[in-house]
């Protein structure tokens, strides 16, 4: 008797906490992997691996963040990995070629991604065109562009120490610059998610964009601001892997833009807009990089990183739409 | 002739909390075209899907009967092998496929799954010379205007020898020529001895077609006339005759100086070309006043009010001016700033975000007032949000719970809500009470009328009756995009008759 009334309370208690919060979908899995795995490997949770798997979660989630208040706002975007690389490229041209300062280099990767967002909302948003097809051809035009202007041959020789502080320099020689980055970054999206009118207007606009209208949102210079945004903040993200690499990769983030979108919709932002968190997407980061770290650690093929991943994220759906069933009966 | 070909009898059917048809009647003989009128809502639309299988048979009470023999439909499929065709209101037409495609669709003539090009190219040319259209079958569906594809329809429900033909208000996207051609067709359909029912609230068209006409008022069949016996006043006394209910607090107000004035408000239509859909209405807009639109559905009327909003610019043409001085009014926000409010008729289409909380609809129209520069200043928000939650009296656990889980009534105070907490001088609203319940509703008015005695003007879009008729202080009536006639308050001749002839046309 006793036992059965403390299982439904631990079964309320677990509800109220954890089932009906948004990110449920992808915390309750990545508890179960960190335990299993935590379990089988003991190096995982030493400090230098903690710090690894952080390194490579604050690359995806520089990108993942604005992308999470971009998909609220109903919007999609494949371009992010082609625009990740052009930044990059970019970056380092700017460095070796030019022979640019550093901060004008940085200036100049940002630009291109600048550009890159405002063809993108001119098409997308001006135009109405739909996003998907929009962006895909986006992708396929500035891959193209990277390799016909560098020939396919990583931008090198950028001869510039200070440069590689961005991505190779550690706090107290410990913590990646990246890592800091990425938390200042995810924490000024949430503001603005949560705290500002543009957040305001993102969930607005994507919950219902008519409405949103007829209460007086500006709907187009909203959605061109976010768009935009996203695409800068992807040119970033490549000049950070420039920094780390100390060169130009031509194929930075390529691949990667299914998988980020996968990231932040684990996390429990709509993929339909309305609803979304940063910290949902922030988990969602920190799963994939954990199934890659975990995955070398107990000695298992990568080959079956992408099933795993896989899996999670039809379950979470699956999670996700109990959770909103289970909130539908409330009230 | 005269024999009974068809027979609805006992005909009952319920919607969640809504009683739409309620012992229905209507015989049909061969070789007739029996008219069926009423209001908005009548119930004739839910009849006809009845009919036409649209309704499983267990959804309803009654009985139908063909020939005397009990009939049970239980798909579209069923009525059509039983020779009942329906054209319905709205086209459904695959727009990128070819006129003979369309007319032939579902039974396209050939063999072995082959199409028989050469067959189908044959009968199509054979039905649209019937129809007096001047197209090649080939032409693909979208270049055709809507009276053509609205004529197509009509074919392809021919094409199939129906012996009952069903006609859901078949003019409404045709010209008079296409009327014409229309009613050749209908009389030479007649004459072959197929049997139709036409449904049209354009008494008209009833009088120039019809042989017998039923009344439908409420869900009811009111009465069945001989077209020749009966005239127009008689009918339109029985499609509105109906006792009002005492549920309006309406208070006498003077209404006071002009706010609005609107010159010239046109809007082209939506889905006809060269045809407006408001074509160059004026109105004015006094302090305190309720300014009722009535109309038909399609008259206009939600047009009107969104096009001053500013939610449509496409074409529109208008001079607004408020209190007197000449605004512009290009978007939404323009419209807010001037001090107007609108409430839409589609709550769930563009009233409301369903995954957001009534604290967050309810900021939306006042993310400038509730903000200090970038950010939303959350205590201030939640203050005026309470205050509105209590002074609505809404009814929720709390101003987080997100709107889908309110009941209609709710969310429309949630709107309402929205558009009271930016302080309007004029509110629009469309259909305010459309599908909300009579408690509710009651509380609406309520705050109408405290509205308009401070000072707020109020224009009010409604189909319902004693709604427009109790709550207005003057009446314009909508027809064909042109205001057909105002009746005040103060002349006294606000009248469902009158408001009904104005209506229709007369």
């Amino acid at each position: 008797m006793a036992e059965k009334l403390q299982n439904t309370t631990l079964d309320v208690l677990l509800k109220k906490k954890v089932l009906e919060k948004p990110e449920a979908g992808v915390f309750l899995p990545l508890l179960l992997l960190l335990i299993v795995i935590g379990f089988v490997n003991k190096n995982f949770f030493a400090v230098n691996n903690v710090i690894d798997i952080l390194r490579s979660t604050s690359y995806t989630f520089i990108v993942a963040a604005p992308l999470t208040l971009l998909m609220i706002c109903a919007g999609m975007d494949l371009s992010i990995g082609a625009a990740t690389a052009l930044g990059g490229v970019v970056c380092g041209w700017g460095l070796a070629v030019l022979h640019w300062a550093i901060l004008p280099s940085i200036m100049l990767g940002l630009f291109s991604g600048f550009i890159i967002g405002l063809i993108k909302s001119f098409l997308v948003v001006r135009f109405d065109l739909p996003a998907f097809i929009i962006t895909l051809g986006l992708t396929k035009i500035i891959d193209s562009f990277i390799l016909v202007t560098t020939g396919g041959v990583a931008v090198s020789g950028l001869k510039n120490d200070a440069f590689k502080i961005l991505g190779q320099g550690k706090l107290f020689g410990k913590v990646h610059w990246t890592i800091l980055i990425a938390i200042v970054i995810g924490i000024l999206m949430h503001v603005i998610l949560v705290y500002t009118k543009f957040g305001r207007s993102l969930c607005a606009i994507g919950g219902n964009k008519e409405t949103a209208k007829l209460a007086g949102i500006k709907v187009v210079k909203t959605r061109f601001l976010i768009e935009t945004t996203v695409s800068v903040f992807c040119a970033f993200c490549g000049i950070c892997m420039c920094s780390r690499f100390n060169s130009g990769q031509t194929a930075a983030g390529e691949g990667t833009e299914l998988t980020i979108m996968a990231a932040v919709i684990i996390g429990g932002t709509s993929m339909f807009g309305g609803t979304g968190s940063i910290l949902g997407s922030f988990l969602g980061c920190l799963l994939l990089a954990v199934i890659n770290n975990g995955l070398v650690l107990m000695h298992v093929s990568t080959n079956w990183q992408n099933m795993i991943f896989g899996l999670i994220l039809v379950v979470s759906l699956f999670i996700d739409k109990y959770r909103r069933s289970k909130n539908a009966g409330t009230v | 002739m005269d024999t009974l070909l068809l027979k609805m009898a006992h005909i009952t059917k319920r919607f969640p909390g809504v009683l739409a048809l309620d012992d229905v009647n209507i015989e049909l003989n061969r070789g007739e075209i029996l008219g069926i009128c009423g209001e908005n809502g009548a119930g004739k639309s839910t009849l006809m899907k009845i009919l036409s299988g649209s309704y499983v048979s267990a959804e309803y009470d009654g009985n139908i009967l063909i020939d005397n023999m009990p009939v049970k439909f239980d798909s579209v499929y069923d009525a059509q092998a039983r020779g009942i065709e329906m054209v319905y209101q709205e086209m459904n037409m695959l727009l990128d496929s070819s006129v003979a495609e369309n007319l032939f669709v579902g039974n396209l003539p050939g063999r072995n799954g082959f199409v028989d090009y050469r067959k189908l190219y044959q009968s199509a040319r054979n039905l649209v010379k019937q129809a007096e259209l001047d197209i090649d079958v080939k032409t693909i569906v979208r270049n055709l205007n809507s009276g053509q594809i609205q004529l197509l329809s009509l074919m392809r429900a021919v094409s199939k020898s129906p012996k009952i033909l069903v006609l859901d208000e078949p003019t409404t996207a045709l010209t008079g020529n296409e009327v014409d051609i229309l009613m050749r067709i209908l009389s030479t359909l007649r004459e072959q001895g197929v049997s139709c029912l036409y449904i049209s609230h354009k008494l008209e068209e009833i009088y120039r077609i019809c042989n017998r006409v039923v009344v439908m008022r409420d869900g009811r069949t009111i009465n069945t006339h001989d077209i020749k016996d009966v005239e127009k006043q008689i009918l339109i006394e029985e499609m509105v005759g109906r006792k009002i209910e005492n549920l309006y607090p309406k208070e006498q107000t003077e209404p006071g100086d002009e706010v609005l004035r609107v010159e010239h408000l046109t809007v082209p239509h939506p889905s006809i070309h060269g045809k407006n859909i408001v074509d160059d209405v004026s109105f004015t807009l006094h302090k305190g006043e309720i300014l009722g639109i009535g109309g038909l559905v399609g008259a206009g009327r939600s047009e009107c009010l969104g096009a001053v909003f500013g939610q449509y610019q496409k074409n529109v043409k208008k001079k607004v001016f408020i209190n007197n001085k000449e605004v512009q009014i290009k978007n939404p926000l323009q419209a807010i700033q001037n001090g107007i409010g609108f409430i839409t008729e589609e709550r769930k289409l563009n009233g409301i975000v369903w995954m957001l909380s009534i604290k967050e609809n309810m900021s939306l129209a006042n993310l400038g007032k509730i903000s200090n520069f970038f950010f939303i200043n959350r205590k201030k928000e939640k203050e005026l949000v309470q205050a509105q939650c209590s002074s609505l009296k809404i009814k929720a656990p709390d101003m987080e719970t997100e709107v889908v889980h309110l009941s209609g009534g709710n969310q429309q105070k949630v709107i309402l809500g929205k558009w009271l907490m930016a302080n309007p001088c004029i509110l629009f609203l469309d259909e305010p009470t459309k599908g909300i319940d009579v408690g509710t509703k009651a509380d609406f008015y309520k705050i109408m009328s405290k509205l308009t005695k401070s000072g707020v003007s109020i224009i009010m879009v409604s189909s319902d009756m004693p709604e427009l008729m109790s709550m207005s202080d003057r009446i314009l009536v909508l027809a064909g995009g042109k205001i057909n006639g105002e009746l005040t308050r103060k002349a006294g001749n606000i009248s469902e008759t009158n408001i009904m002839k104005a209506a229709i046309g007369e």
